[in-house]
């Protein structure tokens, strides 16, 4: 027991040292991809109005001609203390744009995730329970089908269809604008906090802005979900003790569902929650698409401004959101499953 | 009139001006304290907003905000570029215009109910200056040597003579602060309630990117009068969902940026008006005459009108733009004083294979001449009129045009970097007067485009029409500057754009603020 306890703190010793690595990799890309790119937040801005020598005599004082070393330190230094900075083009502490806009995106992704394995998990079982049959076949297509379709395509379809043709759904932002003016923002998720302020009556429109981008990003999660269910749930069936269950005289769906799917349930944990990140890329999509108030929205807006802070800022937060995440998974990977460890 | 009007009649204008300010008080009071109707409006928006500080911002999405919010000295009647009073009446002293005077009109407020004052209007101007934030207005009060207030009075000296002074008081950068609130050196944050103005209302809430809320200001003292007790100002991530949400009608009114597509879709949806008022927004083709095809100053000469007497304006408004946009045969818009249609003058409406080949012939240029035409995608959206225009000019077999195109970071330090011999371009105006589109074109200096065109009689007429405030002496000099200009083709203008809404039914007043000012008045809003 000593020596299982001794190897897990080592394991996790282990792994906390290399997320230091790992951030300032990603931290030093997120730097260098900004300034590689042309361009600069001043000529964004304000190229094609001003004279280039008035320009260049603003950039210099904004002090876009320090040398890249210089501006690197100054970036890390910032990171490690804490400071994301303030936005160039708009004077917004990033901090300002985790907090409001993350939490938009944190509401979509949590309710996209849920569409995920609500659709992903049953429709995965069912394929791997009846492996090779017309079930297995179309799910299997779906989840392909699914997954591969570009985010914003599956969005303008949803759009045109539940928005325009069948005009059931709200097709833009996260509420009704009038709704969205009354919210006092306590949180930034307009449906928690209506529920502070006892604003029930605005549930059901809250609700309703959600379903499309919810459903747009969760269908495509769901995709990997299901055939990650699937493989997993077609291997442990092949297991003794899944035979030994079918002997014991087993009904079928008691042998899927509490002996093959509980087992199969720990590498399926372990992925998908590394889909965060691609939870997240496909959020930015999603929130273009749906006006979605989110951060992956703010990312592109400060991207096309050439806002080096507020996309460093917001990049630096996702790069270690998808490295904590990670972290946490291998850490409850290793806590599950000792053979992680050595 | 133009806007030159303030300039230009000054004195004559500003007196008139100020004896319907004065009448306007009393109503601007009826108008506040009889209660605006009970409206809400709705307004979605692709822009973005950079500051809601007038010394952080030099941008029209910040500045329809700052036009709402706070009062300027001076502004324009709606549907017009005539020059009134607003929170001052103002006059030019002595002869030429170099030195302007005005007075802060009584009983103006802050939306905190703090007096508006002389101070005030001197402070506001010297920490822009101050502050110089490089999103700033900086270089546009640059004709500005000093401010001083004393008493009532403001003065402003200016280092040259500056017809167009009043134009720019009209703008975000001449939005009144307030002194005891704003700091001078440093930016006022865009929060509700740090955001103080004397305008006809008050920034209720505003969440960054996503949504901007505006009561009547409890404290106004101005002119207009309200036509909803609330405007509110949704921030759209794409035109698509712009579209979107005023044919849901989750908004009332789509507002900027509305593509020819998505108007004529608009045109046809139930329950919407598109509606269409003056624009003055401009694009044009550049020749850097440095770099352009042509051996010789007189080729290049030749080239360039060859080029001119090719591009068929009517086809483009037409066939790319779907008639949103009106044939350009100036720099200055024909919405402006001082406008003539210099370029059909010389190369006429249609184009002229004929006389084109003529002029090359004469110039011994060799044909087919070739060159690449630069256009940008992600800022003017220019596809489709490079391609119409490589077409255009290919005709005949004089030409033999490539394409070419980079993102707008590039784009815009390539064209005024000698990278580029032929490029299109677009002008957005600071202010809508004839100078905004000759001096930072056509000067041998201090031009934004620097496409190395250099005219000693250019440069005569713009100094002249800057030093006068008669619009007659004005008008003069700037017909001479188009004839030139459009003789030696630096540039030639393509096309001019209108402004469009799109409104649903029931909706008033959107007709009456989109006008060449470009300031989009809340107030003026209502439902029937």
């Amino acid at each position: 027991m000593a020596s299982s306890t001794g190897s897990l703190r080592r394991y996790v010793l282990t792994r906390l040292v290399l997320v230091l690595p790992m951030v300032l990799i990603l931290l030093t890309l997120v730097f260098m991809l900004m300034r590689v790119a042309p361009g600069n937040p001043i000529l964004a801005a304000l190229g094609g109005h001003l004279s280039p020598s008035q320009l260049a005599s603003r950039e210099r004082a904004a002090g876009y001609d320090k040398s890249l070393l210089v501006q690197y330190w100054e970036y890390l230094r910032q990171v490690f203390t804490g400071n994301l900075g303030t936005t160039i083009t708009d004077h917004r502490p990033v901090t300002q744009i985790i907090a409001q806009n993350g939490a938009a995106t944190l509401e979509l992704t949590g309710a996209a995730m849920f569409v995920a394995i609500v659709v992903g998990v049953p429709l995965g079982m069912l394929a791997g329970r009846m492996r090779d049959t017309w079930v297995d076949a179309s799910a299997r297509i779906f989840g392909i089908v699914i997954y591969a379709a570009p985010v914003f395509f599956l969005g303008l379809l949803a759009q045109e269809l539940f928005g325009h043709i069948l005009n059931w759904l709200p097709t833009s932002s996260e509420a009704s604008i009038i709704i969205q003016a009354n919210l006092t923002p306590h949180t930034n998720i307009p449906i928690i906090d209506a529920m502070i302020d006892g604003q029930w009556g605005d549930l059901p429109d809250l609700f309703a802005h959600l379903v499309l981008p919810a459903m747009t990003l969760g269908l495509v999660i769901s995709g990997v979900v299901l055939r990650l269910v699937r493989v997993n749930v077609i291997q442990t069936m092949k297991g003794d003790y899944v035979e030994a269950a079918r002997a014991r005289g087993l009904k079928e769906r008691a042998v899927v569902v509490h002996h093959a799917f509980r087992n199969a349930l720990v590498p399926i944990i372990t992925v998908t929650g590394l889909q965060a990140a691609l939870l997240l890329s496909g959020a930015v999509l999603t929130e273009e698409t749906f006006n979605w108030p989110g951060i992956g929205n703010q990312l592109i807006y400060y991207l096309d401004a050439r806002d080096y802070i507020a996309v460093q800022g917001i990049i630096t937060v996702f790069a270690l959101a998808v490295v904590a995440i990670s972290l946490i998974i291998d850490l409850l990977n290793a806590w599950i499953d000792p053979r992680v460890r050595y | 009139m133009s806007r030159l009007a303030g300039v230009a009649v000054g004195v004559a204008l500003i007196v008139p001006a100020t004896a319907w300010t004065g009448a306007s008080g009393a109503a601007t009071n009826r108008a506040v304290h009889h209660s605006p109707p009970n409206v809400t409006v709705t307004l979605g928006t692709t822009d973005r907003i950079v500051s809601l500080d007038p010394a952080g911002s030099y941008d029209l999405p910040s500045w329809t905000i700052i036009y709402n919010v706070y009062q300027t000295l001076l502004k324009y009647i709606p549907g017009t570029t005539t020059i009134v009073s607003d929170a001052g009446t103002c006059a030019w002293q002595g002869t030429g215009a170099t030195t302007y005077v005005c007075t802060v009109k009584p009983k103006q407020f802050f939306s905190n109910g703090d007096p508006v004052t002389a101070a005030d209007v001197a402070f506001s101007f010297n920490r822009i200056n101050k502050i110089a934030n490089s999103n700033g207005p900086s270089s546009l009060i640059a004709p500005m040597k000093n401010v001083t207030a004393s008493g009532n009075k403001v003065t402003f000296k200016l280092k040259a003579a500056d017809a167009a002074w009043p134009d720019v008081l009209t703008t975000g950068a001449g939005a009144i602060v307030d002194q005891k609130l704003y700091s001078f050196t440093s930016l006022q944050p865009s929060t509700a309630g740090k955001i103080i103005g004397s305008g006809p209302y008050y920034m209720a809430s505003y969440t960054p990117n996503q949504l901007a809320v505006f009561k009547p200001n409890p404290h106004y003292g101005g002119s207009d009068v309200l036509h909803n007790n609330e405007f509110i100002v949704r921030y759209e991530e794409t035109a698509t969902t712009l579209v979107s949400d005023v044919t849901s009608g989750a908004v009332d009114i789509a507002y900027r940026e509305l593509n020819p597509t998505q108007i004529l879709a608009l045109e046809k949806t139930k329950g919407i008006t598109v509606t269409q008022g003056k624009g003055i927004e401009i694009r044009y083709i550049v020749f850097n005459l440095k770099v352009q095809p042509g051996s010789t100053a007189a080729q290049k000469h030749a080239i360039r009108q060859a080029v001119a007497y090719l591009v068929n304006r009517n086809d483009i408004a037409k066939n790319v733009y779907k008639g949103t946009v009106k044939p350009l045969y100036s720099i200055i818009p024909d919405a402006l004083a001082g406008h003539i249609n210099s370029f059909e003058n010389v190369y006429g409406s249609s184009p002229n294979v004929a006389k084109a080949k003529a002029v090359l012939k004469a110039a011994g240029v060799t044909t087919p001449v070739k060159f690449t035409l630069w256009y940008n995608t992600d800022h003017y959206g220019d596809t489709d009129l490079a391609t119409e225009l490589q077409r255009q000019i290919d005709t005949g077999g004089l030409f033999n045009v490539s394409l070419n195109t980079a993102e707008w970071s590039t784009y815009v330090q390539a064209g005024t970097t000698n990278q580029y011999g032929v490029s299109l371009f677009g002008w957005f105006p600071d202010y809508p007067d004839a100078d905004d589109y000759t001096g930072p074109f056509y000067l041998c200096d201090d031009e934004w485009m620097v496409n190395h065109y250099c005219n000693m009689q250019v440069n005569k007429n713009i100094a002249a029409e800057e030093a006068s405030t008669v619009q007659s002496v004005r008008d003069s000099a700037f017909a001479k500057l188009q004839t030139l200009t459009a003789e030696d083709t630096p540039l030639i203008p393509i096309w001019q754009g209108g402004q469009v809404a799109g409104v649903r039914d029931g909706v008033t007043g959107v007709k009456s603020t989109l006008d060449a000012s470009y300031t989009f008045r809340f107030w003026l809003i209502g439902k029937s």
